[in-house]
């Protein structure tokens, strides 16, 4: 039996160089992303739903500075306000898919036995509902609201943490090193903060930062179909949807959010630690 | 390893297991498909008229028809009762819009969908599998950056640009394959790659992750000094460690990928299950709703099922009854 | 480290084994193998000699059997067909009925079928087998149910079907035109009386029908005209645009029906297929309930149309500027459109005049009446035509611009008729059809009539109108009396805009390289595969 003190996990201090430039290029990222869509209108100014017909579909030049849409609409100025809305909206998807999720999972491993089987039967059939279907019928429920088809994701998506949360606490919880801090005397709160959290951090943010991004994809989805929010909001979902016909004459429309979105996913990854080496 | 009885068979546990759940998800998704398409607002029968017979002729007096034709006027809790006499009689009934059977247009269009998740999957194992365990050997290097960058592209980009871009390129510029439809050969193809590029991006990342952890374990630094090279350590104690996060998270996506596909069927006009839950939800078709809701979950427990056998398989912790 | 012990124990079973992964990757890589031939070997390839069949490609599902959903997709592949045809310009021509008469009174309709018609299972087209299809085709929404049809008098012996009708209806052959009606055999039904296959007396066979996707059919060696040059035809549903654009550049479908704007421009610029247009009698219409306070002056209806941008919504949505509406029939349904009326136009100066004459008053975000109470209303529209939305978000803008706030609310085509009945409706975006049936008369005496109707007006009726539309379809007035009676139903729906038009509709057709011969319907009753062959 090898001595407690080697069992530790290796808290690996000569990788927290390394960690700290992805780490701040991450944070970077974000936070220009944050500037951009919630300074970014007050700035610009432009109304992003005023629409003049005769200037459908300009390149980017200096008056518009990403181009015209369809409508003769300001795509910069649509694609901030879009920014605000959807990053929010999608960040409070995920963060509410992953607080029960996470704490679910870890309540799971920690108490197992009947509590365990009870929620994993819980998650197991929550999963099997199709959750195309549940966001439908809540689109349907309340049609023209955002805010329910964010919902609805998040109630398919929580299962994603619960079972990663689940089977990382365990890991976590049957270690060394949580049995020292027990032996130690200390209670639940402490195991939960200083060993619990840490090492679910990184993979809880990775499924973030991929929770964000596909809630805001399941916009987009579900605006191919033609459910979604009413005109004229902006809506970044919708936009890709709304620019894909002019793929070919006008591909900045569509690649202004999707690289939007793009940057999103990096910040987020880079921030939760993805991107580390050996 | 302590012999096990029968009672206490891992196998049989998770065999009741999934009974149970699917039983649990029968009463469920039926209960709520039934409330459900009954307190949408929009009038059912009205809904109804317009899947069958168009914008151009829908009306009150078509709606009056269906209506009671249908009879939807009868009290709820008399129906409701019906409803899960249906069920247990394996009665998925008949479609409101078409009239045909929902058993055989589900079957047919759920064939279709698994043709096609499969070919997705195997392509995204293929792609993403290779990368992702070079990648996780050799964490830091130029592939893992590459993987990295086009994970996160993946990842953002929308399926329908990603399908729409496949098709021009290689479709119409190269003449390789057909564009939509799903009969000609080949035509699984597009729509496949469209689902398995995301899926590899992905699979390729929690690879990664799987391998890199299993590279710094000391079981593998142990199988290295016993004198195994770096192939036959990674082969042997490796991989098998390293399968089941795997495993698992490709049982996760798979269900992605059939609710996934809903935008690719669309868009290739793959006559698949996606395609006809959406047209039943618009439609207020509530036995093609609950049929194919049905369907789909009997998928994903059958499914999870091989998961967790394969999982099982693979890990002998669990046979013992060890931590689970 | 207890784990790890455990699973050094577990090390010493593998290593005997160590043929097991070996074997399990080789049979994994080996299905995998298997499944990539399966999908990538071409099926066992028809006769090259044979060519390969003719491929439309259109936006319509095939949703069931039963002719009232999906009668459409049969009558236009030519498999089965209706007791009448129809001209472009809407005259009946003969379909199964050979000849037909009406008798002085106007109450009886004797239809003559073709002599040699035969079904696709072998059997004669007989009387009694149309007289129980027509019978089928009387329920709503089967337009047939419009006619005052009292009886319909199947004579087996003599191949004659004699229809009876409790008041004159000069629209009955019309009526006999549209796909609802369409004739099957016997043998089509099943015994509760649905239908079970497509048997039909049409030129092509039907050979696969795959609902909601497929159609593929075959000449029929027993029809009774000129064989059809293309012997084999398939129909594919695809429902986007963009697919159906790329279908026909690359190739892979002879005929794309349904492309949008954006995608024929691409077409247009690559140059690699052809295009023909029709311009189809459909109207992009505002549905206003004219009974809502609001709106029931006539003055803020008038504002409402003056303050829409028809040219600018037409070149930038449509791309094309001769679709601005300027009354409610386009110029191809050249009996009712009238170049002498006054045209709408754009005018956002005339329409603030009109709304301040009715007693609005501009507020700071908007316009308010007397009582200080904003101008809102609600527009519902729906997404099965797909440039609807974007029309009614321009619509929005433009109202809004003239201070009337506007919601959009996008939802399914069944909640007009909805609104219409409980009385919530207040503004709706369609695309109506007035050739629904090959005469617009019925359609119209549909929306217009006293009582309104569900695609048609809200609130409002004029008295002048209905007598001319009764009298057009009872009356049976002659040439030049329907003429005036046709001028006086355009004006008043001019003056009255119980319906608001905004713009008119295409049809532009991509065409492959292989065939020629190629014409559009307007009506969009048939492809008219029969006129065409292959190019050579």
């Amino acid at each position: 039996m090898k001595p407690a003190w080697q069992a530790m996990p290796p808290a690996a201090p000569e990788r927290s160089r390394r960690v700290s430039v992805s780490r701040r290029a991450g944070l970077g990222v974000l936070l220009g992303l944050a500037l951009f869509s919630l300074l970014g209108p007050w700035l610009l100014d432009v109304d992003p739903t005023r629409q003049v017909l005769a200037d459908s579909l300009r390149a980017p030049d200096g008056s518009h500075l990403l181009g015209t849409d369809v409508l003769g609409r300001d795509v910069l100025a649509r694609l901030m306000h879009a920014a605000r809305l959807s990053f929010g909206l999608a960040l409070l998807a995920a963060i509410t898919a992953a607080v029960p999720g996470v704490l679910l999972g870890i309540a799971a491993s920690w108490r197992g036995a009947g509590v365990e089987r009870a929620l994993v039967m819980l998650s197991d059939v929550v999963l099997s509902v199709p959750g195309l279907l549940l966001v439908l019928l809540f689109a349907a429920l309340v049609p023209g609201r955002g805010e329910a088809l964010y919902v609805g994701l998040s109630l398919s998506l929580w299962v994603e943490y619960f079972r990663v949360a689940r089977a990382a606490s365990r890991a976590v919880l049957a270690s060394d090193a949580v049995q020292a801090s027990r032996l130690l005397g200390f209670g639940p709160g402490h195991v939960l903060r200083w060993h619990l959290l840490p090492a679910l951090a990184p993979v809880t943010g990775t499924l973030l930062a991929f929770s964000a991004a596909q809630a805001v994809l399941a916009l987009a989805a579900l605006g191919f179909v033609g459910v979604g929010l009413q005109p004229p909001t902006p809506e970044l979902g919708l936009m890709m949807t709304e620019y894909l016909p002019h793929y070919e004459e006008a591909p900045w429309l569509i690649g202004a959010p999707v690289a939007l979105l793009m940057l999103l996913v990096l910040g987020m990854l880079l921030l939760a630690g993805d991107a580390e080496g050996a | 390893m302590k012999p096990t009885t029968l009672s206490h068979s891992p196998w049989l546990r998770l065999l009741l297991r999934r009974l149970f759940q699917l039983v649990a998800l029968a009463l469920l998704v039926g209960t709520v498909c039934f409330f459900m398409a009954r307190a949408l607002p929009g009038d059912m029968a009205t809904r109804i008229a317009a899947g069958r017979y168009g914008y151009d002729l829908v009306s009150n007096a078509a709606a009056d028809a269906v209506r009671a034709e249908l009879g939807l006027d009868r009290p709820v809790g008399l129906a409701l009762l019906h409803w899960w006499g249906d069920i247990a009689r394996f009665h998925l009934g008949v479609s409101l819009v078409t009239g045909a059977a929902v058993w055989a247009e589900i079957a047919h269009a759920l064939g279709r969908t698994l043709l096609l998740s499969a070919v997705a999957l195997a392509i995204g194992a293929g792609l993403g599998l290779p990368l992702g365990i070079w990648s996780g050997l050799h964490a830091g290097g130029w592939v893992d950056r590459v993987v990295l960058v086009m994970a996160v592209a993946l990842r953002a980009l929308p399926s329908f640009l990603l399908a729409v871009l496949l098709m021009v390129g290689v479709a119409v510029r190269l003449g390789a394959l057909p564009v939509a439809g799903g009969d000609a050969a080949g035509s699984v193809l597009l729509p496949a790659l469209t689902l398995g590029l995301g899926l590899a991006a992905g699979l390729a990342r929690v690879t990664r992750g799987a391998l890199h952890e299993v590279a710094r374990s000391p079981s593998y630094e142990f199988a290295r000094t016993k004198g195994l090279s770096d192939r036959q350590a990674l082969v042997h104690h490796g991989l098998r460690q390293a399968a089941v996060p795997v495993v698992t998270y490709l049982g996760l996506q798979a269900v992605f990928l059939i609710e996934g596909a809903l935008v690719v069927e669309t868009l290739f006009a793959w006559p698949g299950i996606g395609h006809e839950l959406v047209h039943a939800v618009f439609g207020r078709d509530v036995p093609m709703i609950q049929g194919a809701a049905l369907c789909m979950g009997l998928l994903f427990v059958l499914f999870n099922l091989g998961v967790d056998a394969i999982c099982l398989a693979l890990d002998p912790r669990r046979r013992a009854g060890g931590a689970r | 480290m207890d784990d790890h012990i455990d699973h050094i124990d577990h090390i010493a079973p593998i290593v005997p084994t160590a043929a097991g992964p070996v074997t399990r990757r080789a049979a994994l890589g080996l299905s995998l193998a298997a499944a990539g031939a399966a999908v990538l070997a071409p099926p066992p390839s028809r006769a090259q000699a044979a060519r390969a069949p003719l491929r439309i490609v259109g936006p319509w599902e095939i949703a069931g059997l039963a002719p009232a959903s999906s009668g459409h997709v049969f009558t236009r592949l030519q498999i089965a067909e209706t007791l009448m045809d129809a001209h472009d310009d809407g005259t009946p021509l003969p379909g199964l009925a050979a000849r037909w008469r009406v008798s002085d009174d106007g109450l009886a309709w004797r239809f003559e079928l073709r002599p040699g018609a035969r079904f696709h299972d072998g059997t004669a087209v007989t009387a009694d087998a149309v007289a129980r299809c027509l019978r089928a085709a009387r329920t709503p929404p089967a337009l047939l149910s419009q006619a005052p049809i009292v009886a319909i008098e199947p004579d087996d012996g003599a191949g004659i079907v004699t229809i009876r009708l409790a008041t004159p209806h000069d629209g009955l052959p019309s009526l006999l035109a549209h796909s609802s009606t369409l004739v099957l055999a016997p043998s089509s039904y099943a015994a509760d009386g649905g239908v079970r296959a497509i048997v039909g007396s049409g030129p092509y066979r039907a050979v696969v029908v795959e609902p909601p996707q497929r159609v593929a059919t075959v000449v029929f060696e027993g029809w009774d005209g000129p064989r059809p040059a293309i012997e084999r035809v398939e129909y594919l549903c695809a429902s986007r645009p963009e697919t159906r654009a790329l279908m026909a550049e690359s190739g892979q479908a002879d005929l794309a029906y349904g492309l949008d704007p954006v995608s024929l421009a691409r077409l247009r610029r690559r140059g690699r297929v052809r295009i023909a247009a029709v311009t189809l009698p459909r109207t992009v219409i505002v549905k206003v309930n004219a009974g809502l306070k609001q709106l029931a002056d006539v003055r803020v209806r008038r504002a409402l149309s003056l303050s829409i941008d028809r040219a600018g919504i037409a070149r930038a949505l449509l791309r094309d500027p001769d679709l601005a509406a300027t009354q409610l029939f386009p110029p191809t349904l050249a009996g009712w459109h009238y170049p002498a009326l006054a045209p709408l136009t754009h005018d956002p100066a005339a329409a603030a005049r009109l709304l301040t004459e009715a007693g609005w008053h501009a507020g700071a975000d908007g316009l308010l009446d007397p009582n200080g109470q904003p101008l809102r209303l609600a527009l519902r529209t729906f997404v099965d035509r797909p440039e609807l939305p974007v029309i009614a978000t321009a619509l929005q803008a433009q109202w809004r611009e003239a201070g009337i706030a506007v919601r959009v609310a996008i939802g399914n085509s069944g909640d007009v008729p909805i609104g219409h009945r409980d009385g919530s409706l207040q503004l709706a975006l369609a695309a109506r059809n007035y050739a629904t049936v090959p005469d617009p008369t019925g359609t119209l005496a549909q929306d217009f009539g006293p009582k309104g109707g569900d695609w048609g007006a809200m609130g409002w009726h004029d008295d002048g109108l209905t007598r001319a539309l009764d009298e057009l379809r009872r009356g049976r007035p002659t040439p030049e009396r329907a003429a005036v009676l046709r001028e006086r139903v355009a004006a008043a729906l001019q003056e009255g805009l119980p319906v608001i038009p905004v713009a008119w509709y295409r049809q532009q057709v991509a065409l492959g390289d292989r065939i020629d011969g190629v014409s559009l319907d307007p009506l969009e009753r048939s492809y008219r595969l029969t006129r065409m062959r292959w190019r050579a």
